[in-house]
């Protein structure tokens, strides 16, 4: 039987006007920057050749994906179980034979279908990209999957939030700082101490010349391979060369070296691997809210 | 159906609870009475899975509440005093999607959706949204789907509350076809003779602990055991008789009150569980005291609950 709270919740979110002015928001935003890039809309706004317009069109609308993704997910699940709360349907919902898991993992695929729906909607405007050419189809695939990862362990953080937090406002809240806090925490090995063996390999070329993707994939921080950012990035490599360059400009090593080494492990894997890794963090955090779900609720009662 | 073993609940350092213990058979409609903060939505909560006790557990048709909660909630029905409803939702896709989590089939949910609002008379607002209801008609949409999984227990916590006298006697109504129906219904209240009207039985609850379980009528012959005593002495009969019969009061030991009530009317209290009725009438017609009528006070239900809960 279909999760009774997602098929429940996506009834009552498919009614509201709201979502349809989402969806229409959502396409329209990224619309709107992809006929900038490509030319049409703005004509001479962009002064690139047109062999480039294309990959930088892609780069955009993920990036604008991403953060959208990022923006949207907290606001969208931070009433997911503390508005239950607040508006006292929880206890009827937990007098059910519907099991805290299923409570949150309904509450996340609620908000990740909305989700869903944007990423997919948006998928005809990425595809604009392969009209200029220097984007494959599946480059924008591998983009989908990823964003859709993306936004199931955003709406994941969102759902953990909710039911760690008394209020929906507070629950927002958490989200973003929990989503920062990810960010960063799986960041470190971009900023502080790779082991020595890495730059060694890096710094020496017949060491580099003979590492393989396998190795190399190894040598990475498995930390690293949860960051939503590094997925990010190996997603549109392609187009910053630029960073390469000026990373090795200003002498930042570890990124320098990072970047390296992801390029022999291979940037498909670190986008896959990234997405995993997200999954991941998803999971233990759907976990932990079916655990709080009815841990948080401990309220005193007046009688 | 239902045993409550040795029950407690402390709120950190305060207890909620004091080792309740409590017997309901099958089939009885049982009122659970006492003032805010007694221990009553505790309980309930405790009862519905909601709550873990901090120790003592209680049996629903032999299941452990405590130690096998899923199986206890498909035999308990559960309608929380304060709950709120969906916007957005009609009727019987409110009553639906509780069918749906309690993984009822699709064909029975239809039956059964019918059937409650049918029962709840809210078949004429099936289509209607929940929102656009009021508060009695939420309410008895919340009896409804708490009966949604047809359970053997029903718990009711303060159903009644915030309804005005059309809705409550629609609900009292209610309750009388699920008794009927043979379910057992223990139902909360802080009105005593509201539930003295349709309950067969009652437990009163004070800070906690258990003051009273029985049929209403031996609670009404428990109090009027306790019930004042009043004196009325022939009118005009003189301070000095009056004087009189407060100093020969004086004398008993059984009397623990004495109070003038009117000028040629004394209302004495008696030790709980002295039978002294007969001496005192006694004592006083010995010492010459003009009594005209001696019975005791009548006691109404509001004032057993003050008493019991000892608020008066």
């Amino acid at each position: 039987m279909l999760n009774p709270i997602m098929a429940f919740s996506a009834t009552r979110r498919m009614r509201s006007f709201k979502t349809m002015l989402i969806v229409i928001a959502y396409v329209a935003a990224l619309l709107l920057l992809a006929l900038a890039f490509l030319g049409s809309f703005i004509p001479d706004a962009v002064y690139l050749n047109t062999m480039t317009r294309g990959p930088m069109c892609y780069l955009a609308l993920l990036i604008a994906q991403f953060t959208l993704i990022i923006l949207i997910a907290p606001a969208m699940t931070s009433a997911s179980i503390a508005g239950e709360r607040e508006r006292q349907t929880l206890d009827l919902l937990l007098v059910t034979n519907t099991g805290s898991f299923r409570i949150a993992i309904g509450k996340v695929m609620e908000s990740f279908a909305v989700l869903a729906l944007l990423i997919v909607c948006g998928l005809p405007v990425m595809s604009l990209c392969l009209l200029t050419g220097g984007v494959s189809l599946v480059q924008i695939l591998i983009g989908e999957l990823f964003l859709l990862a993306e936004a199931f362990a955003c709406v994941s953080i969102g759902v953990f939030c909710s039911s760690v937090a008394r209020s929906t406002v507070l629950s927002g809240v958490l989200s973003y700082l929990v989503i920062i806090l990810v960010g960063v925490i799986t960041a470190l090995p971009f900023l502080f101490g790779y082991p020595q063996k890495i730059t060694d390999v890096v710094y020496d070329r017949s060491l580099y010349a003979a590492l393989t993707p396998g190795e190399a994939r190894i040598m990475i921080s498995p930390l690293l391979y949860m960051n939503p950012g590094f997925g990010l990035l190996s997603l549109v490599q392609g187009e910053l060369h630029v960073l390469t360059s000026y990373t090795e400009y200003m002498g930042w090593g570890r990124i320098l070296c990072t970047w390296r080494m992801a390029d022999r492990a291979g940037w498909v894997f670190i986008a896959l691997a990234s997405a995993v890794g997200m999954l991941v963090i998803a999971a233990i955090l759907i976990g932990l809210a079916s655990l709080m779900i009815r841990k948080g609720h401990k309220t005193k009662s007046n009688g | 159906m239902l045993k409550i073993d040795n029950l407690t609940k402390n709120y950190g350092s305060f207890p909620a609870l004091k080792g309740l213990n409590l017997e309901i058979p099958d089939g009885a409609l049982h009122g659970f009475v006492g003032p805010n903060g007694a221990g009553k939505t505790t309980t309930m909560r405790i009862l519905a899975t909601l709550m873990k006790p901090t120790s003592g557990t209680a049996y629903v048709d032999g299941t452990d509440v405590v130690k096998d909660g899923q199986k206890a909630r498909k035999l308990v029905g559960y309608m929380p005093d304060f709950f709120g409803v969906y916007d957005s939702l009609k009727c019987w896709e409110y009553l639906d999607f509780y069918a749906r989590c309690y993984r009822i089939g699709a064909e029975e949910r239809k039956t059964m959706t019918r059937r409650l609002l049918e029962l709840v008379q809210l078949e004429e607002k099936e289509d209607e949204y929940v929102d656009a209801l009021s508060r009695g008609m939420k309410q008895r949409l919340c009896l409804a789907r708490s009966l949604i999984h047809d359970p053997k227990l029903l718990i009711l916590d303060e159903p009644a509350s915030g309804m005005d006298p059309r809705a409550r006697a629609e609900m009292k109504g209610i309750l009388r076809t699920l008794r009927e129906m043979g379910k057992t219904v223990l139902i909360s209240s802080h009105i005593l003779p509201e539930l003295a009207e349709m309950c067969d039985s009652l437990t009163i609850l004070d800070h906690g602990e258990l003051v009273f379980s029985g049929s209403v009528e031996a609670l009404n012959d428990k109090m009027n055991g306790n019930a004042p005593l009043d004196i009325r002495l022939t009118e005009g009969c003189g301070e000095e008789n009056v004087e009189a019969a407060v100093r020969c009061l004086k004398e008993m030991p059984a009397v623990t009150e004495i109070l003038r009530e009117e000028p040629y009317l004394l209302r004495i209290r008696l030790e709980n569980g002295a039978d002294v009725c007969t001496d005192v009438l006694r004592q006083l017609v010995m010492k010459g005291v003009p009594v005209s009528d001696f019975h005791r006070a009548p006691m109404n239900l509001e004032k057993v609950f003050m008493e019991v809960t000892q608020g008066a």
